[in-house]
């Protein structure tokens, strides 16, 4: 257990190493943040002064070293924009990404793991059709226009729940439906078919054998041993509600770290936008590990290594 | 024979399956019957319909395969006419299988205990105690060493022939009085084989365990078995007491059987074999299934498909040369060779 712990963070070491480089470079690529930060009237001399104060004159390593050296002692840098350490902003926002982020999980769970399971069970029948056909929709539809469609037909025709913002649970409702629909729809085809697969293994006839009733087979038998690709994709499938999350806060003015990262790409706050990628890669990272040992505890087989 | 009690008769089972290349029969008029305490071997070449016909009396049959006709009978009831419900009572108790490859039959991620104890559960009113303490006797039944630690075990965790031990304990653990067995011994050692062959023949003796045997291992029927069935494409084409069969085979499909078998007391150059395959079940031959491979056929056989034929009480085979009265098959053989050249 130990060594397994320590092999997984040592695994995790370059892979931030390799985002934290990534974020820099395509920032620095992407323009003066200066430009953004100074009125239109500043004098040339201005500029040049706030560029020499800010290090951006430094070449391109020099910079990235300076911001590693912050890096490891857990200093992301001040926000241009907020003038406010970013890491600080990041962390205030991160509870309402959270909040959103795990609720649509869990819708997604709740929907994909009947559904999948049915569909399984009753191959090829109309429920079958019905399910399989849904997800594909499902994991079609493009979230930005999944929630404007609910705006439109929940907030504006029902006034059923609020157009944006946040503050009460009714707030939350949307959003997380809409980030939930493409992991929902990606899970239950996941279910679908490693069911099938389990179902045709010889250890379901044996269970027949032994005249066990179809719900024991189901989930007892089958479903369970769905769960270790299941719990592995739903880990990596929080990557895809952090990025889903982007969009979906912004729509509806959820105030989480995706519309700060909205804003802080605008501003081209370089600070902001790092913290929150790091902050992002670590949760999913965090995620990808609670993944790992679940399965362990699911799989006998499965030794700590 | 007296007083021998019927365990398990089957009359004219007709499996078929739906498949895109239209009905597919894979068990064609298949009757036999198997008293209590009896052996019957079933042998026959793969995809001659011997696991077919247990999945078939198991209730294992399932979409796209049905049983198209025929009766089932497990002492006094008939299996075919039964609901889903039904079966479900009796599988596991009444009847009970062990499969070929006890690795993937057992379940991966329960232990050896709950694969045990749910039988019993489902099966037989036992308080929880009860119920974990049957489990550990059945494994103690089995031959299994440490059976309380191997009831907390995994099946990874154990040996092939502790698996399949572990599967038998399944089976007999509600008392069924029917067990069959697929293949029991087909991926195991030839140590563990015998040894696995000796548990089977103990239960027999020890609790009168009706036990229909398939395999496609002659030495191992010649072994267990009491009476012997042998299928050829999806039909039975001789039935015979073990000795009889060994010593004058009725069927040339047997024979050939017979011959392809090495033994330990003569030296051959080269071992016989059947010349061509079992025919595709789509595209069956024209009368007797046999005749494309038979050294013996005639042209009767070419057109017109032969039935069981009763020779003595208990011996039966399928085959004009025996249409008029027993005909000795090593005779045939040799006049066939001397008049075809």
């Amino acid at each position: 257990m130990k060594s397994y712990l320590l092999k997984y963070v040592l695994q995790v070491i370059p892979v931030l190493f390799i985002i934290s480089f990534l974020v820099f470079f395509l920032i620095f690529i992407a323009g003066d943040p200066v430009a953004l930060m100074i009125s239109d009237n500043a004098t040339p001399q201005q500029i040049e002064e706030l560029r020499e104060s800010l290090g951006l004159n430094e070449p391109f390593f020099v910079q990235y070293g300076l911001y590693m050296q912050g890096l490891l002692q857990g200093d992301f840098g001040t926000s241009f924009s907020y003038k406010q350490d970013a890491l600080q902003i990041v962390l205030e926002k991160l509870p309402n990404t959270l909040l959103l982020g795990s609720l649509a999980m869990l819708i997604a769970i709740i929907i994909a793991i009947p559904l999948g399971i049915l569909s399984a069970t009753r191959q090829n029948t109309a429920w079958d059709l019905l399910i399989s056909g849904a997800s594909v929709i499902g994991k079609a539809i493009p979230n930005f226009w999944l929630a404007i469609m609910l705006i439109l037909i929940f907030s504006v025709t029902f006034q059923l729940f609020p157009v944006s913002g946040s503050g009460t649970v009714m707030h939350l409702i949307l959003p997380a439906f809409t980030l939930a629909t493409g992991t929902a729809a990606e899970l239950t085809r996941l279910i679908r078919s490693s069911m099938l697969e389990v179902l045709g293994q010889d250890y379901i006839r044996t269970a027949k054998s032994k005249g066990m009733s179809r719900s024991l087979i189901t989930y007892r038998h089958a479903f369970r041993n769905c769960l270790a690709p299941v719990i592995t994709i739903t880990a990596m499938q929080a990557s895809v509600i952090v990025s889903g999350a982007i969009i979906t806060e912004t729509v509806f003015a959820w105030p989480g770290m995706g519309q700060l990262l909205v804003k802080a790409i605008s501003l081209r706050d370089m600070a902001v936008v790092q913290a929150v990628v790091f902050v992002s890669a670590f949760a999913i990272i965090l995620l990808n590990f609670i993944a790992d040992v679940a399965y362990r505890l699911i799989d006998p087989r499965i030794k700590y290594e | 024979m007296i007083n021998r009690q019927k365990v398990l008769e089957v009359r004219h089972l007709q499996t078929q399956f739906r498949t895109e290349h239209g009905i597919v029969r894979s068990v064609d008029d298949v009757s036999f019957r198997l008293d209590a305490g009896e052996i019957l071997g079933i042998v026959g070449e793969s995809g001659c319909g011997k696991s077919v016909t247990s999945f078939s009396i198991m209730g294992l049959i399932e979409a796209p395969g049905e049983i198209a006709g025929g009766e089932i009978w497990l002492e006094e009831q008939e299996l075919t006419k039964l609901s889903k419900r039904q079966l479900r009572k009796l599988q596991g108790k009444d009847m009970a299988m062990i499969f070929q490859e006890p690795l993937t039959s057992l379940n991966p991620l329960l232990t050896v205990g709950l694969q045990i104890s749910e039988v019993l559960t489902r099966h037989k009113r036992l308080s929880k105690r009860e119920v974990k303490e049957q489990s550990i006797a059945m494994l103690r039944q089995v031959g299994i060493p440490r059976p309380e630690q191997v009831y907390h075990a995994y099946p990874h965790e154990l040996s092939g022939g502790m698996r399949q031990r572990v599967m038998i304990a399944i089976a007999i653990s509600c008392g069924s009085k029917l067990l069959i067995a697929d293949e029991p011994t087909t991926a195991l050692d030839v140590t563990i084989q015998a040894q696995i062959l000796k548990l089977m023949k103990e239960l027999r003796d020890n609790l009168n365990t009706s036990i229909m045997l398939i395999t496609h291992d002659l030495g191992v029927v010649a072994e267990m078995a009491d009476r012997v069935i042998v299928m050829y494409a999806g039909q039975v084409v001789e039935e015979g007491d073990v000795y009889e069969i060994y010593r004058s085979p009725k069927h040339p499909y047997t024979k050939g059987l017979m011959n392809s078998t090495p033994k330990i007391e003569e030296v051959r150059r080269k071992l016989e074999s059947i010349p061509g395959t079992v025919p595709v079940l789509s595209n069956m031959p024209s009368g007797c299934r046999f005749h494309p491979r038979c050294p013996v056929a005639r042209d009767k056989c070419r057109a017109e498909a032969p039935q069981m034929k009763l020779l003595r009480p208990g011996v039966q085979v399928r085959c004009w040369l025996h249409q008029e009265g027993e005909v000795e098959l090593n005779e045939e053989f040799k006049r066939r060779a001397a008049a075809g050249g």
